[in-house]
């Protein structure tokens, strides 16, 4: 293993300026496949530079899986994309062990996982227990088959998407499963101008094709390490724990988010930022993300389902509901007393 | 439906207990058939018509109707039809009853008989109540109202009785007001539903609800400002709390309520005295005076065209210091200190008691006696003179006429003389009183002047029986017909000095009697006595008694009053040397015009110089300052706010910008910049930010942070200013960085940003907003309700918890048998 591994992500950080060169070559490289999905294409990048992975749910036809591709090449790093099959099997994905005749021993052939970026389509379709190969590496960056566990290169990332639509013949993931993704996103249609332009610019050849890496392993890597040094203020991270502790209390839902999602949700918060060019992350940010961090890890109770409640639409009410921590950075110059901790401002409206 | 009925006949039963002071007027109890029928009939028609469901006017019509059905049947005139469908006649006799009872009310005294016209009177008050009580308690839902008409009830024997009225049947009273109250609360509860706790689980019936612990509480605090608000304030503390144990009002008697002693006709009692042809003790003294001169106990110094009438007295508790009259002492006025006990015998009932003037401390009287230093006598407004023993220490002054000589005249508007030398119009005497004192240059001369001519050499003498005049007023009378006793020498020595521009008043009291026996003087209603109180400046109030001595058992005279009969006792009719001189009629009374001005209540006499009261008008001015102080109070704390975020946002603007100036570049000037203190001002534009919000009543959302603040400001609020806008941004993106970001946004003027965010909402606010903003702004007292809610939950926090530490060692745990919920 010549890469680095997860954890020795470092080095020299990159300034400011050439952090954002960098980021938005990416962005504007997808862009040239994606038209008009600005967010959508910076999340996808968040996730990345969060060392992420990426869910990406939508109805057929979309772009999901262009997305996924473009975000592959343009980056130029070693990519393997998997199609999710119901006879998949966990090996096709982790890799195999096989006799090798001529050395008389048994060597280890990497399976689709071995990559920089792996591309998993329609990952709803295999068996839960093929999906089931993805756990460990997707969350320990390692890879164990036959008691030898094998490191991950990184930057590492699983770009899945799935149909949340037609639902026959798959397996929808299970929690442990979609627990490891970052972030799920929607495509959502385009617009009819960005459509338009679709059809001008797909109608000959498929853009993918000439799409050139604009970015390489190493600088991403370099990127990462950037983002990790964004400041997050104490009131932010307690933002973020007011948050997802509000997943686990709101009475609509049966599972809350896990600590994982708290971690997750700061680190792409952090990513967010950086790609806005800020060195701080601010609750925006966190509010902004609640829905794609968290939506898609909790379970909403019978009840909710029946009142066709979407996870999407409880999470963004209660970003709606919950205050923000009131306390701040004090200085020598505030004289004011502290707040009180039971949560109440000044400003809340007086209930009943 | 049924609650309503059931709170109407609890209406009318508080209404009946209600009325249980009246059975200490009437002498017996049958009144109480009568007016319950009355109420009854008002119940009656209540229910009635609030089963027609009519409305509230229609049902207090019905019970008005009800009532006047049930006074006539009550008291027939005779004329009525079926018995008692009212006719004009009932009417009229309804009037005839009422002036009747007017009359009956003077006639009879406590406790009174069951006379018609007192019966359809009490009946008819009742009734009323009952209406009134109906209409409050049922109609309107406000059963606390009720409480006044009930009220009004019991303040009919306490307007009669003069010292204390029973206490039971006000406790008779207060239970049907509570009983009311009770029933209509427990019907509201009813209504509600359920009875349950704060979190929701069910109460038992007569277990008591976990929230009326506030009601509990209200109750408590209520009761502790009521008892400690008097002990606050100064000026009350005097009347109620040192004379709680014997359960007096305040010190001053109040006129108005029949029998107070205030209306006691000294005059009236004295010549009803006089006549009796029987004989009693009323008084045994003993002093250690050798020749004292009168025991003295009433005074009346008002003046009124019929004579002098008696002010109420006002003063203080006995017990505390009685005013000291040798401060006085000066050459001529010798003053020697005596003790005296009298022990009062119970033919004299009267709420004054008498002693020797002047009082300088007494022994075995109650808080219940107050002193009046103005007219020097002992009185009270719940405690009376029979079967009192007591004794006090008194100074008494005697005077040379050298030195009343020397006792300059009062200025003319000292108030003393605007008050006491006020006559009525009568020119006879003012011509007589000029024709004596003309040529006299000194009060005292003048006054005995006016003293000698009292004598029995001008044809005065001492009868008990008067004749009567022509004149139309009783002092002409006397001193044309020159008979009479010593009221009429004593009232009308004291008219004429006053006339010549003197303080005078009336003194009563007794005489010495039959003089001393071995265990002091023994005083009868033989010995009662008037005499007259002359006014010298610095010297007090110096007595005259101009009765003929000869009528007068145990008369005493001074050096400075001679018995002007004393060279020929025996003969009245004598000629004596105060014979009038012919002098400028200078002594005329001055200012007679302000004379009905009061002097002050607390007017010490015994001082030199009696003083003017202080004028009031400071007081209400403080008063209106410091309603004014708290009514600027929050628009005060605003604008100081406002000055210190602004004072503190341009001190921190000068380094920033000599930074930028200096460096060039961000980054030195971050270096430069104190990043506390640009943190600690963009806190202060942030905060200032949003109070200006509250102030102009734009919706602040703590859900939002400051960025999305400022952008919904934008879009909103300041769409149309672009300066406004980019302030609004610049505001937000200085309180983001400030919070959340490692260096604080600095090298910008926040304070213009913040004048154009907060000019630019004043613009958009309506005018009632503008002025509330300016003189009540909504952010502070926002702040202050937080705070007080916050100081409260902590409060109620703390004291909960108290409890349940208190609770656990409860032995109640243990009995109950109820299992723990």
């Amino acid at each position: 293993m010549t890469q680095q591994t997860w954890d020795e992500v470092g080095g020299e950080l990159l300034p400011h300026d050439e952090f954002r060169a960098a980021s938005e070559a990416i962005v504007a490289n997808i862009e040239r496949v994606i038209e008009g999905k600005t967010a959508t294409v910076r999340l996808a990048l968040a996730v990345l530079l969060a060392e992420g992975h990426l869910l990406i749910e939508d109805v057929p036809g979309v772009g999901k899986t262009k997305l996924a591709k473009a975000l592959a090449r343009s980056i130029d790093c070693t990519v393997r994309r998997i199609q999710f099959t119901p006879d998949l099997l966990p090996s096709d994905v982790t890799g195999v062990s096989v006799y090798n005749q001529e050395t008389h021993d048994f060597e280890f052939r990497t399976g689709a996982v071995f990559a920089n970026l792996v591309v998993g389509d329609e990952i709803n379709r295999a068996s839960p227990k093929t999906q089931s190969a993805l756990l460990e590496c997707m969350e320990e960056r390692q890879v164990t088959v036959d008691g030898v566990t094998y490191q991950l290169q990184t930057p590492f990332m699983v770009i899945a998407t799935q149909n949340p639509i037609e639902m026959e013949g798959t397996y929808p993931l299970p929690e442990a499963q979609r627990d490891r993704f970052t972030a799920r996103i929607a495509m959502g249609y385009p617009d009819p101008g960005a459509e338009l332009a679709m059809l001008d610019g797909h109608g000959a050849a498929d853009p993918l094709r000439e799409l050139r890496p604009v970015s390489d392993a190493d600088t991403v890597r370099r990127l990462i390490a950037t983002v990790r040094e964004v400041h997050v203020a104490d009131a932010v991270k307690q933002y973020a724990v007011d948050l997802v502790t509000a997943t686990r209390e709101a009475p609509d839902l049966r599972l809350g988010a896990s600590p994982r999602a708290t971690l997750q949700l700061l680190r792409t918060a952090r990513a967010v930022a950086a790609l806005e060019g800020r060195d701080y992350v601010l609750p925006d940010d966190l509010q902004a993300l609640a829905v794609p961090v968290l939506a898609h890890r909790i379970i909403p109770t019978a009840d909710a389902q029946l009142a066709r409640r979407t996870t999407d639409a409880i999470v963004s009410e209660l970003v709606h509901r919950l205050p923000l921590p009131h306390d701040r950075q004090r200085s020598p110059y505030d004289t004011r007393p502290a707040a009180e901790g039971h949560g109440r401002g000044p400003y809340e409206p007086r209930k009943g | 439906m049924t609650a309503t009925r059931n709170l109407g006949f609890v209406a009318a039963g508080a209404t009946l207990l209600a009325a249980a002071p009246l059975s200490a007027i009437f002498e017996r109890w049958t009144w109480l058939i009568q007016t319950s029928i009355a109420v009854a009939v008002v119940a009656g028609a209540a229910a009635l018509t609030r089963l027609a469901r009519m409305p509230l006017w229609g049902q207090a019509l019905g019970m008005l109707g009800g009532l006047t059905l049930a006074l006539t049947w009550l008291f027939p005139a005779g004329t009525e039809l079926v018995a008692f469908l009212p006719t004009p006649g009932t009417f009229a006799h309804f009037g005839e009853l009422l002036g009747a009872s007017a009359q009956d009310m003077r006639s009879y005294g406590v406790k009174v008989p069951d006379t018609d016209p007192l019966l359809f009177v009490t009946v008819l008050g009742i009734g009323a109540v009952a209406v009134v009580v109906d209409v409050l308690a049922v109609g309107l839902r406000r059963p606390a109202l009720a409480g006044l008409p009930m009220l009004a009830v019991y303040s009919v024997p306490v307007a009669v009785y003069t010292d204390s009225v029973p206490a039971v049947p006000f406790v008779v009273g207060a239970a049907g007001y509570l009983w009311l109250l009770v029933t209509d609360n427990v019907d509201r509860v009813r209504r509600f539903g359920r009875r349950f706790t704060g979190d929701g689980r069910d109460v038992d019936v007569w277990e008591a609800s976990p929230l009326a612990a506030a009601g509990r509480r209200l109750a408590v605090v209520g009761v502790v400002l009521a008892v400690a608000l008097p002990l606050a304030v100064p000026g009350m503390t005097g009347g109620l709390l040192d004379t709680l144990g014997s359960g007096t009002g305040d010190g001053s008697g109040r006129p108005g309520q029949g029998g107070n002693q205030g209306r006691v006709d000294l005059f009236a009692s004295l010549s009803g005295q006089l006549n009796q042809s029987e004989v009693y003790e009323m008084v045994k003294v003993t002093t250690s005076e050798p020749n004292p001169f009168y025991l003295r106990y009433g005074v009346a110094d008002e003046l009124r065209p019929d004579g002098f009438r008696v002010r109420t007295p006002t003063g203080r508790p006995v017990t505390r210091d009685l005013p000291d009259p040798t401060q006085r002492a000066r050459a001529g006025v010798e003053q020697k200190r005596y003790r005296a006990t009298v022990k009062v015998t119970k033919n004299l009932a009267m709420p004054l008691l008498p002693v020797y003037a002047e009082p300088v401390r007494t022994e075995e009287l109650g808080g219940n006696w107050l002193y009046d230093p103005n007219l020097q006598v002992l009185f009270s407004n719940r405690d009376n003179s029979r079967d009192k023993s007591y004794s006090f220490e008194y100074v008494r002054s005697t005077y040379t006429p050298a030195a009343l000589r020397q006792a300059p005249s009062l200025p003319s508007d000292h108030p003393v003389r605007l008050q006491q030398t006020a006559t009525p119009p009568a020119p006879k005497v003012d011509a007589l009183v000029a024709d004596l004192v003309r040529g006299k240059r000194t009060d005292y001369d003048k006054v005995r002047a006016i003293y000698d001519h009292f004598s029995a050499d001008n044809g005065f003498t001492y009868s008990l029986t008067t004749k009567g005049g022509t004149s139309g007023q009783d002092v002409v009378d006397f001193l044309t017909n020159k008979a009479g006793f010593c009221q009429q020498y004593a009232a009308a020595m004291a008219w004429l000095v006053r006339a010549a521009g003197i303080p005078a008043r009336v003194a009563f009291g007794f005489s010495n009697g039959t003089g001393r026996t071995d265990d002091g003087y023994v005083l009868t209603n033989r010995n009662l006595h008037a005499w007259t109180e002359v006014y010298f400046d610095g010297m007090g109030w110096v007595p005259f008694d101009a009765t003929p001595a000869y009528g007068v058992q145990g008369s005493t005279r001074s050096a400075w009053a001679p018995d002007t009969d004393r060279p020929e006792p025996e003969s009245p009719g004598a000629g004596s040397p105060a014979t009038p001189d012919d002098a400028e009629p200078s002594a005329g009374p001055a200012g007679r015009d302000a004379a009905d001005r009061e002097t002050d209540a607390g007017l010490a006499v015994g001082a030199d110089a009696p003083t003017r009261e202080d004028p009031t008008w400071p007081w209400w001015a403080a008063g209106a300052l410091a309603l004014l102080a708290l009514l600027a109070a929050p628009a005060l704390r605003r604008a100081a706010l406002r000055r210190r975020r602004g004072g503190r946002a341009a001190v921190a603007a000068a380094p920033a910008t000599v930074g930028s100036g200096a460096g060039g570049s961000e980054r030195t000037m971050v270096v430069q910049v104190d990043a506390d203190r640009a943190r600690a001002d963009a806190h202060a534009a942030w905060d200032e930010l949003l109070d200006t919000l509250v102030d102009y009543r734009v919706r602040v959302d703590r859900t939002e942070t400051p960025r999305a603040t400022a952008e919904r400001l934008v879009n909103d609020d300041l769409a149309e200013d672009a300066t406004a806008a980019a302030g609004a941004r610049l505001l937000g993106r200085a309180e983001e960085r400030a919070r959340y970001a490692r260096a604080p946004l600095t090298g910008e003027e926040l304070p213009p940003a913040l004048r154009a965010v907060r000019g630019a909402l004043a613009g958009r606010a309506g005018r009632r907003a503008r002025v509330v903003a300016a003189v009540l702004p909504p952010s502070v007292l926002l702040h202050w309700r937080t705070a007080v809610t916050d100081a409260t939950s902590r409060l109620v926090t703390r004291a909960g918890d108290a409890r349940y530490r208190l609770l656990r060692w409860t032995p109640r745990r243990l009995l109950s048998s109820r299992p723990h919920r």
